[in-house]
């Protein structure tokens, strides 16, 4: 089989619109730290909450968007062979989940503090990658959540530098007490807003 | 796509093929974008990856829209679509998620949001899930959706169209997009389907009727196949 030389172009991007369903969304799909509803949830590293509310322009709450988490394990692995370090990543954690804004435009995960690894690009601090999609979204919406526990770290990431300096601390997480015994962190995306206070959003 | 051999090659959309917002009687197409161009950045270790085995935790085991239980079928044209899902490379991607969600024949959607005096259908959810197969495979059966107009946008009509939402291999081949019909009159009006500035994309989003007399089933049956982001550095082994 020869490899072709021109690639097939990638399918478009459309929203999910206003109704997407709501029976889509379970119990559970916003925890990152099981696999499956029913499943343990993993043994390894600091147990957090992160929240927020989705913000449009004007600041009304954003109903009805959809986040999808994705980040490392507690030591900084992916359950993926594009990791080299993949085998030894935790079997126990997903790393992926999927939060649903409430009226207030409030969304929840539940998560572990990921750890830092070694990229091609750069030193990554510790950090969750949230994609949002919702109504008159056309193509996801993609930022870095990093957190306050590691301001060296963050210093030198590499994604976290792509950012105009006197936007980064609008990617940074803030202490936001506890939940059920657990650290929290407040990150709210505002989609549209004031220069100062958009979240910085990043090419897909 | 073998899972452990997934791409590893990913470069930013051509954006000719991508919609192009704002949309005109679509005010969410403003309120909810940003306004700052959005910004480069170094695709690492996160961005390429993605969870390989969704499967536990969102139990796609749910094809069959039009048959909700012995008996209860719904009202509408039944319909068979299926396709592959495939990278850039044109291999299949095996056990991608595939979501799939529409309206009734009366173009009515089963969600609160959806307050328009049309019939709901008690035989008709209108949302599934389901896994590629080895080959990258997907079929569903259901009904084919009505067209229906949007709310204060002028006159503008939604043609029939299938809503997906697939979960492939890495975070970067994640896509949600809509399905339309062949040579529906209402395809070319649509502001959704033409905010794509390349017609080459727009075709792309429209599957292809399969002719009844290679059909076996009492279905019309449509194909569309999607493209994910992604190619491998290297060539597949002889």
């Amino acid at each position: 089989m020869s490899r072709p030389n021109a690639p097939l172009p990638p399918t478009a991007w459309h929203t999910i619109g206003p109704f997407f369903p709501r029976s889509f969304y379970r119990e559970g799909d916003n925890d990152l730290t099981r696999l499956s509803a029913d499943a343990a949830p993993t043994a390894r590293g600091e147990h957090i909450r992160l929240r927020g509310r989705v913000l449009e322009q004007g600041g009304g709450a954003c109903v009805n968007a959809v986040l999808e988490a994705w980040q490392a394990d507690a030591s900084g692995r992916f359950r993926h062979p594009l990791d080299p370090g993949w085998r030894d990543a935790d079997p126990d954690f997903l790393g992926w989940g999927r939060a649903w804004t409430d009226g207030e435009g409030a969304y929840s995960f539940r998560t572990v503090l990921p750890g830092g690894y070694q990229d091609a690009a750069g030193p990554r601090a510790p950090h969750v990658d949230i994609a949002v999609i919702g109504s008159g979204i056309m193509r996801r919406l993609v930022t870095t959540l990093f957190f306050p526990d590691f301001a060296e770290a963050n210093a030198t990431d590499p994604v976290l530098r792509a950012v105009p300096e006197p936007l980064r601390p609008l990617l940074v997480a803030r202490p936001d007490g506890e939940v059920d015994g657990l650290r929290a962190f407040r990150f709210d995306l505002v989609l549209r807003g004031a220069p100062e206070a958009e979240t910085p959003f990043f090419v897909d | 796509m073998n899972r452990l051999d997934p791409p590893d090659l990913f470069a930013p959309y051509d954006e000719a093929g991508q919609p192009a917002v704002p949309i005109e009687g679509y005010p969410n197409t403003v309120r909810r974008n940003p306004s700052r161009p959005l910004l480069a950045r170094p695709y690492t270790r996160t961005a390429r990856t993605g969870p390989l085995d969704l499967a536990p935790k969102l139990q796609p085991h749910d094809n069959n829209l039009a048959v909700l239980a012995p008996g209860r079928i719904a009202i509408g044209q039944l319909i068979h679509v299926s396709g592959r899902v495939l990278d850039e490379d044109g291999r299949g991607v095996a056990g991608a998620v595939v979501e799939l969600w529409q309206a009734n024949a009366a173009g009515r959607y089963v969600n609160p949001l959806d307050q328009r005096d049309a019939p709901l259908d008690p035989n008709f959810i209108g949302n599934g899930r389901t896994l590629t197969d080895a080959q990258g495979r997907y079929a569903f059966v259901t009904i084919k959706p009505g067209a229906y107009p949007v709310p204060d946008s002028g006159r503008w009509w939604r043609p029939p169209h299938v809503h997906f939402s697939i979960l492939g291999p890495s975070t970067l081949s994640r896509l949600v997009t809509q399905m339309y019909f062949p040579g529906d009159p209402l395809n070319p009006h649509d502001r959704l389907l033409n905010s794509l500035p390349d017609p080459a994309a727009r075709a792309r989003l429209i599957a292809a009727q399969t002719p009844p007399e290679d059909v076996d089933g009492e279905w019309l049956a449509f194909t569309w196949d999607v493209v994910l982001r992604g190619r491998h550095a290297t060539p597949p082994a002889p």
